[in-house]
């Protein structure tokens, strides 16, 4: 027994060695607005050394879940809150500010943009999620069937994308085969597929998962470029936002400051995201 | 030792013992509670297909198929291996090598399930789907390999300790009428083991129907069974996927977590219903 006594001090050796003098921020939510968030709280740190911020993944869902329940200062989001979930929380006062602008980019593997499919319209992606487009060959690609990709529902890149493909935010999309989370994850699984769509924020596209343009009712395509959401002709684009519990003060106001400022911004956009100034 | 003594250590046990009970007690009490309102709710129609907690529909029997056939695969993957393996170590391993064989697979059980995941998304879930030329790896089939990897440990060590625990005499005993080892394995030591494995396995079983994070990279998510309904090439949805990727978006006190608590509510009915049914049907006999 006594051998062991040792075991007992190392909970002690933990209490010691954390600081406990450090003000904490707590930040969860969207997967897309996670990047910006994480290097300017690695930013903000270095010049307040007092200071610690958590940032956390979950999705826009679980980000207004945790400030409604007020378990976190600053909630990620990239969708708006919807009615029921303000009502959920009626001692919380969601304020919601924006600091950024982001496309929803309808993405399929490189195989398949080689192939030739570098377009589709709404109409066509509402057929695709409802299951009545199953095989790329309707769309004159190659005879593969299309692995549709799905994301869990209260995320905020799918609230987004299923308001303007099928008309409502919380639709359910029976032609999906597989159901994911983080924008990393569903990355993942393009590129490992040779036949997926998906949907995915502007900033997650890279060469083997390739975003696609969108054929306007007037036969006018659209490139998701950087250029087409800042002049709004990209169709489907959001704010990125974080939300807090009240009119922000303190050092939450002063991060979020931090974010707003020319500095802050210049992280928005190195993530590929649009400046809320422009 | 003195009487007082005698009487902590007595406490001791008998509190610990009271005290594990009670969790139980409480976990299913909390779980009923916090579900009574999608069950009031929801009745009877928990039991269809459809889940979409923005329009108040509650359908479960798609994660219960996926919960179901996942472990029914895991079980019948990790079974037979499982027991073949005890024998080996126990039985035709010399003694020498039997705790380096041991240790090296338990060493499987201590790897956390989230990199039993990852392994599955990078490697695995490619494998499958180039073998069997799917659109995708992540199907309940794959989940069910995984899966059987990881309670493989539970049932090899648990199987082996109760092979080894045997007396010696049983062994001398059957070598001395002429039986041969196979013969030896499969008409004595196999019966007087048989309800330590069946334990074992029961055990391997809890934690197939429990396991979350694996399961849940793995399964593809979607609330669906496939068409057939034997066709494990497809992806699907089991109970712990489904509450892992939705409680945390789910509103506290909402009638969505409350049917998220429902569905956990369900897996620990299946879990009790299953191991009464196997303590039922193989009574305890008494031990040597």
């Amino acid at each position: 027994m006594k051998k062991n006594l040792w075991i007992f001090c190392i909970p002690f050796l933990f209490i010691a060695c954390s600081n406990n003098n450090k003000t904490v921020i707590n930040a969860s939510g969207s997967t897309t607005v996670l990047p910006v968030i994480s290097i300017a709280a690695e930013q903000f740190m270095k010049t307040h050394p007092d200071v610690k911020i958590i940032v956390n993944a979950g999705g826009s869902g679980v980000g207004i879940n945790q400030v409604g329940a007020q378990q976190i200062e600053i909630g990620m989001i990239s969708r708006n809150i919807t009615e029921k979930e303000i009502a959920q929380y009626p001692n919380t006062n969601f304020v919601v500010i924006p600091i950024g602008r982001d496309a929803v980019v309808p993405v399929v593997s490189s195989e398949i943009y080689d192939a030739g499919i570098k377009s589709l319209s709404i109409e066509q992606l509402a057929k695709i999620y409802r299951g009545e487009i199953a095989n790329w060959k309707e769309l004159n690609g190659p005879d593969k069937d299309i692995l549709v990709i799905d994301k869990e529902a209260a995320r905020g890149t799918r609230h987004v994308f299923m308001e303007i493909v099928l008309g409502d935010k919380e639709a359910e999309a029976a032609g999906a085969d597989l159901v994911l989370g983080a924008n990393n994850e569903e990355q993942t699984a393009i590129v490992q597929s040779d036949a997926a769509l998906g949907i995915l924020s502007n900033a997650w596209m890279n060469k083997d998962v390739k975003g696609i343009a969108i054929i306007m009712p007037n036969g006018e395509i659209i490139e998701p470029t950087l250029a087409n959401i800042i002049n709004g002709k990209f169709p489907i684009i959001r704010d990125l936002d974080l939300i807090t519990n009240g009119e922000p003060t303190g050092i939450t106001k002063e991060f979020i400051d931090y974010i707003l400022s020319a500095e802050g911004q210049k992280i928005v956009e190195e993530n590929e995201y649009v400046s809320i100034s422009k | 030792m003195s009487a007082f003594q005698n009487s902590i250590g007595r406490g001791y046990v008998v509190s610990s013992t009271y005290l594990s009970i009670a969790i139980v007690l409480v976990i299913f009490i909390v779980l009923f509670i916090s579900s009574y309102d999608a069950f009031s709710t929801v009745g009877w129609k928990i039991f269809t297909l459809e889940w979409n907690p923005s329009k108040d529909k509650f359908g479960v029997l798609s994660m219960i198929y996926g919960t179901l056939s996942v472990t029914f695969i895991a079980l019948l993957i990790a079974m037979p291996l499982g027991v073949l393996t005890a024998i080996f170590i126990s039985e035709i391993l010399p003694e020498k090598f039997r705790l380096y064989f041991k240790s090296a697979i338990e060493l499987l059980a201590g790897i956390p399930s989230i990199i039993y995941g990852l392994i599955g998304i990078a490697f695995f879930s490619g494998w499958v789907s180039s073998l069997f030329e799917l659109a995708t790896g992540r199907t309940i089939l794959t989940a069910g390999i995984l899966l059987s990897i990881m309670v493989l440990p539970t049932i090899i060590t648990l199987s082996e300790d109760a092979l080894h625990n045997i007396p010696k005499k049983y062994r001398e005993v059957s070598k001395g009428l002429g039986l041969y080892p196979f013969e030896t394995i499969t008409k004595t030591l196999l019966p007087i083991a048989k309800n330590d494995i069946i334990g074992a396995i029961l055990l391997a079983l809890g934690r197939a129907l429990g396991e979350t994070m694996a399961v849940m990279l793995l399964i593809g998510s979607i609330d669906r069974i496939p068409d057939p309904f034997y066709n494990f090439l497809a992806p699907g949805q089991t109970i712990t996927s489904k509450l892992g990727r939705e409680i945390g978006e789910s509103a506290f006190g909402s009638l969505h977590f409350s049917a998220l608590n429902a569905i956990g509510f369900l897996l620990l009915l299946i879990v009790i219903t299953l191991t009464i049914i196997t303590q039922f049907y193989f009574k305890k006999e008494d031990r040597l």
